[in-house]
């Protein structure tokens, strides 16, 4: 299957989050996994066409890969 | 600044005309606590059968935890009488009692703060000095900052433009210490010079009204940024002008603004963005 | 107008709904209509996406400074003050055949060279304003030569006609008294 900019874009933010959790510390590295894995799954509805969103979504995700992916954070819920 | 003392005056006026309230005025801690009082007493009022000015507002709603939902309009209706003078009044007393999802920035709610720039009926303007219009029964629309990211409802992403703030380096440089180891001294006729600039409060209405920043935002400054520029170029005190007029030097960040004059024209502050360009380029020209 | 506006986006919604089973089609398309009729209030004008804007994008973290460009007065102060000054030599330029009755070709030459500096720096300052560099580099290369060359071809017009024939003012006063 042809993936389009947009999303490839997306599967490189979802992979760019498992290679941070692979930093994170062993206990919680499964958490990180799961959080990011559910953030993702959340809006998995929405149309591919639906570009504003889509952009929107992405980054608000980088946003978030950022806050996460500093050293200070251990562990999520 | 006529803006400004108006509102004032009608704040003290109104004090003054509740005599429960005289007290309360003298003392400026207990402002808070007066506009609590002030709505209580109001509401007696319109009890004993006044007659209700219902007035709509429409205001833009986007909600981004849905980003799939289109940006909408929302109408809420109140009864003007129970309502402040101002429009932020009404968005605050709309966010206390019909809508607590209502999102908007406000701080200071005497136009010193700049952050409720909201385009009200088509004028950018601080909601916090724009009077809810009565002469007339017309709805009244309220915007985010048009050509903005929205965050969310009406509050603007202004990052872009803090960032370009950033870029002219509002801040004194100097390389040469003052002669007698004290503050930097500067001439009565100097300091004439900075009026009408440092009073600007960076709210971005200027800026989010003019054509040329609406095309062109990511290299032109805009003419906030532009103002605070000049604030620094006409500083006596500064020893740094002759690279902030190279910084400006090019084709995009100075020489884009084609005297359309909006920011002057919608400025909540009363000032003169237009001009302060205008000098600008009067002074790069030879 | 709102009204005929509105209708042409909520075709043009309707238009775009997908090939669906029937059931969620038809809830699709309503849903559709309602949306096409919110989002027609918003706009005054038909929509023409030539530049749509793009997503937002920060270029490195929120508390670095946007980037300040290159010092080049012959794009800044010097293209702008030689703007003014040659929209200033017009004045005089264009009163003086009124004042003179006519004009020496010397001048009227002169006016012609003016007039095309002039429409030049104008229209180049309306392909800088509507054709972003960043955005849009092959477009900016392309009206800009395109520019150059019409004014190249407009210029050897003029020579050609103020040196073979009687010159532009004198045209004008002409075809004023035809």
């Amino acid at each position: 299957m042809r993936l389009s900019g947009l999303q490839k874009e997306v599967l490189a933010l979802y992979r760019q989050c498992l290679r941070e959790c692979r930093k994170k510390p062993a206990a919680s590295r499964k958490n990180f996994q799961v959080f990011a894995r559910n953030e993702f799954e959340k809006n998995i509805k929405i149309d591919k066409r639906d570009f504003g969103a889509i952009e929107f979504l992405l980054r608000k995700g980088r946003r978030q890969l950022d806050l996460y992916s500093l050293p200070g954070v251990k562990d999520i819920k | 600044m006529a803006a400004l003392r108006s509102s004032a005056s009608v704040l003290l006026g109104a004090a003054a005309s509740r005599p429960a309230l005289r007290a309360a005025a003298a003392a400026p801690a207990a402002v808070r606590g007066m506009a609590q009082l002030a709505d209580g007493a109001q509401h007696s009022t319109t009890a004993s059968g006044e007659q209700p000015k219902l007035k709509t507002f429409q205001v833009y709603r986007w909600n981004p935890d849905t980003p799939t939902e289109k940006p909408r309009m929302q109408s809420y209706t109140l009864d003007l009488n129970k309502t402040g003078p101002m429009v932020l009044d009404a968005l605050i007393r709309i966010k206390n009692e019909l809508d607590p999802t209502l999102t908007f920035r406000r701080s200071c709610r005497e136009g010193i703060c700049g952050s409720c720039a909201m385009n009200i009926n088509g004028t950018n303007t601080l909601a916090c000095l724009c009077r809810i219009p009565t002469e007339s029964s017309a709805d009244i629309k309220i915007y985010p900052l048009p050509h903005t990211y929205v965050v969310k409802d009406l509050v603007p992403d202004l990052t872009h433009f803090y960032k370009q703030y950033k870029s002219i380096k509002p801040y004194l440089q100097r390389d040469t210490p003052s002669p007698d180891g004290k503050e930097y001294r500067q001439s009565k006729a100097d300091r004439k010079k900075l009026d009408g600039l440092y009073e600007c409060i960076l709210c971005a209405c200027c800026s989010t009204s003019c054509p040329s920043y609406w095309w062109n935002s990511e290299e032109y400054l805009g003419p906030a940024i532009l103002l605070q520029s000049y604030r620094w170029l006409a500083d006596s005190r500064d020893e740094k002008t002759a690279e902030r007029r190279d910084a400006l030097n090019n084709s995009m960040s100075l020489y884009r603004c084609h005297t359309i004059l909006n920011c002057t024209r919608t400025c909540p502050k009363g000032l003169n963005p237009g001009l302060a360009i205008a000098q600008i380029k009067k002074e790069m020209a030879f | 107008m709102m009204a005929s506006i509105a209708r042409s986006s909520l075709l043009r919604q309707v238009a775009l709904v997908p090939k669906l089973p029937i059931a969620t089609r038809l809830a699709s398309q309503q849903s559709a209509i309602v949306n096409a009729a919110r989002v027609a209030t918003f706009h005054t004008t038909a929509r023409r996406d030539l530049l749509p804007p793009l997503p937002q994008r920060v270029e490195g973290t929120v508390n670095d400074a946007a980037p300040v460009p290159e010092t080049s007065p012959s794009h800044g102060s010097y293209h702008w003050t030689f703007d003014r000054l040659v929209a200033a030599s017009l004045i005089p330029l264009t009163v003086a055949p009124f004042a003179a009755g006519s004009l020496n070709p010397t001048l009227d030459a002169l006016l012609c060279a003016t007039i095309l500096i002039h429409s030049h720096t104008g229209f180049q300052n309306i392909i800088i304003d509507y054709v972003p560099k960043y955005r849009t580099p092959r477009a900016r290369k392309l009206f800009v030569w395109g520019l150059n060359a019409a004014t190249v071809v407009v210029g050897l017009a003029l020579y050609e006609f103020e040196t073979t024939d009687v010159g532009v003012t004198e045209t004008i006063k002409r075809i004023w008294t035809a």
